[in-house]
């Protein structure tokens, strides 16, 4: 019985795995279609969507767009984020919990809900150039990604550490720099991780405050999409998946990717 | 600076938290190269006199000096105290050698001298090999050492232990008091050692100052402390006693006749007559039968605990009070469970105590 249940739960991981793998195989195959038209058996291989991606209309603004807004609001999102963690960690905060599940909250909600409350929201106070626009509602987005993980890596820092580092001869900011900083490294790091990403292919919450010339690179992909549903976008998704993979690769040899899954430290 | 010299002086140190007075009015004066210990219960204040040495707390009322210098409202970093945190607090993101640069590292050292530095720190505590370990992948004893020659790296003008060695287990942690006390002596350093176990604080001190609710009930070295107690906490707290409540009959010279519900007993102490009291003797001053210029009582034995070298028999001394003998084998017979016997004890080893709420 306990060997069937075995069988039957490996073969239940494997289908799952495969069945969330699938579409990334086949876009990754269809990159290389020479074929505009995708066609499942492939006849051949061609590079020569990849050397379109950069002659796609607008795609290099949207792109830096897309960089600027998600470096610019994970970093602000990693300092604030950081040290209102401390606070909630640290300090003796009335309230603390409330104040940290408030930080969390917009985890919690639908996209489109919180991309119609931010645009209402900044028409009712008048803030409506794009780009700023665009940076604060990423920085809605980022946050709790920050806020969470680095809460989560504080409740494990001991802050003996920084009373240690004074008395062998750091000043307060200096042992926070020394110690506090370094010993957090991977909470950091998972913490820029995500936040990057989860700005980068932000669509619901940029789509209400988009206008013509600020246009991120997911609300551009979508349009090619409508224009011309050739592998052209097949190979740009392609090349976003393989940096995604190389990041994730590289801080799994760094900090170990099951503590960013949070399973485990 | 000779050897007798004040190195270390807290001065009517006072702290409080909110309602509670934690330290209140700390005095107390440690020589070069000596060895303090504080003892106390839970909750009396112990790690808080040592963060307020430290720099770590900031008292309310009073003055630190530290080798001349006046370091009351010196922040810590630039006071020169060493410490070794219960928890360790060893760095994690640094090998075992990065830990004990790392105050040298700060202080802009120059790095063959650090490195000369760390290897000699390391050969102290006898981790020479372990140089390159992570600080994960070592053991409680182990980081307690890295601990330590992270703190003697420096070359601070005190160290200070809170509790450092109670992380460990028992056998460990004997052999650890054994030389850490040496290693101290040999480095010539000056420490106070926090502890609430007693076997720690007489194995490892020069002195040991006993506190109580943020006060210092007495500081004398070992052997006072337990043969002549200043207050009922201090016998309490170090060592087994007998202690029976009377009231003071007639007194003189130092002396005490008490009356007690076995009888009437003479002590050591100075009070008026009427006084309620309580009489106290160590366990060893005890024999069975008679002696000279002693006390008596007679009971049935209660229990008889057998501990190798001694035995410990509780005598039923009636009216609710108990005698604890501690007695060797070569004075004769080890009496047995439900014997009657009769102790004595030697009235100058004898002491009241005035009643207080005990603690
Ligand atoms: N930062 C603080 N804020 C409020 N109260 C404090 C603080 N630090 C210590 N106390 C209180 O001061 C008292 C003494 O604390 P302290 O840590 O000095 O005791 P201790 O003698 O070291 O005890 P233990 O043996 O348990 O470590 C305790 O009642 C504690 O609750
Ligand atoms: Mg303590």
């Amino acid at each position: 019985m306990a060997r069937a249940a075995i069988i039957v739960c490996w073969v239940m991981a494997i289908g799952l795995a495969l069945f969330l793998i699938a579409p990334l195989l086949v876009i990754a195959a269809a990159s290389f279609s020479p074929t505009p038209v995708f066609d499942l058996p492939l006849t051949g291989a061609s590079t020569r969507w990849y050397g379109r991606i950069g002659r796609l209309d607008g795609f290099w603004p949207s792109l830096l767009l897309s960089l600027q807004i998600a470096l610019l609001s994970t970093a602000i999102s990693l300092v604030s984020g950081t040290l209102a963690a401390i606070a909630i960690a640290r300090g003796k905060l009335p309230g603390a919990n409330i104040f940290a599940t408030a930080l969390v909250s917009p985890l919690m909600m639908p996209g489109l809900v919180l991309g119609i409350a931010l645009l209402q929201g900044f028409r009712a106070v008048g803030f409506t150039a794009p780009w700023a626009t665009l940076l604060v509602a990423h920085l809605v987005i980022t946050l709790p990604y920050v806020a969470r993980t680095m809460i989560a890596g504080l409740a494990r820092f001991d802050f003996t550490l920084i009373e240690a580092a004074r008395t062998l001869g750091c000043t307060y900011p200096g042992s926070v720099l020394r110690v506090m900083v370094p010993a957090l490294a991977p909470s950091f790091l998972i913490a820029g991780i995500f936040s990057f990403l989860a700005s980068f292919d932000n669509y619901p919450v940029s789509i209400f405050l988009a206008d013509v010339r600020t246009k991120t690179l997911p609300i551009r992909m979508l349009q090619y999409i409508e224009e011309a549903p050739d592998p052209t976008l097949a190979a740009l998704s392609t090349l976003i998946l393989s940096g995604t993979v190389i990041l994730l690769f590289v801080s799994d040899r760094v900090v170990g990717l099951h503590r960013m899954a949070g399973t485990s430290d | 600076m000779s050897e007798a010299a004040p190195h270390l002086v807290v001065r009517s140190v006072s702290k409080r938290y909110g309602p509670t007075t934690v330290l209140d009015h700390i005095d107390l004066t440690i020589r070069r190269g000596e060895l303090v210990t504080l003892l106390g219960p839970s909750g009396c204040g112990k790690t808080t006199l040592l963060r307020a040495i430290a720099g770590l707390a900031q008292p309310d009322t009073g003055k630190v000096e530290l080798a001349g210098r006046d370091i009351t409202h010196v922040p810590p970093h630039k006071r020169n105290v060493g410490v070794v945190f219960q928890s360790y607090a060893l760095f994690p993101h640094l090998t075992v050698a990065g830990n004990i640069a790392f105050g040298l590292k700060v202080r802009g050292a120059a790095r063959r001298e650090i490195d000369a530095a760390v290897e000699r720190a390391l050969s102290l505590v006898k981790l020479g090999h372990l140089a390159g370990r992570r600080i994960s992948a070592l053991s409680g004893g182990q980081q307690q050492r890295v601990a330590l020659a992270r703190a003697i790296a420096v070359e601070p003008d005190v160290l200070l232990f809170d509790e450092a060695l109670s992380a460990l287990d028992r056998k460990l942690r004997e052999e650890m008091q054994v030389e850490l006390r040496r290693l101290l002596q040999d480095v010539k350093a000056t420490a106070i050692f926090v502890t609430h176990d007693q076997d720690e604080a007489l194995t490892m001190s020069d002195r040991v100052a006993v506190m109580n609710k943020g006060r210092i009930e007495q500081l004398a070295e070992p052997r006072e402390l337990y043969l002549r107690p200043a207050s009922l906490f201090a016998l309490n707290f170090v060592g087994l006693s007998t202690r029976i409540a009377g009231t003071v009959l007639a007194a003189g010279n130092g002396k005490v006749e008490v009356e007690t519900k076995v009888g009437r007993l003479s002590a050591l102490g100075n009070f008026q007559a009427g006084s309620p009291v309580i009489v106290a003797a160590r366990p060893e001053q005890f024999r069975i039968g008679e002696q000279s210029e002693a006390n008596t009582a007679a009971g049935r034995v209660r229990s008889v605990v057998f501990q190798g070298s001694r035995t410990l028999v509780e005598v039923d001394a009636g009216a609710g009070e108990s005698l604890l003998a501690e007695l060797s084998g070569r004075d004769g017979a080890i009496p047995v469970v439900h014997d009657e016997i009769r102790l004595s004890w030697p009235v100058t080893e004898t002491f009241a105590f005035p009643m207080e709420m005990q603690a």
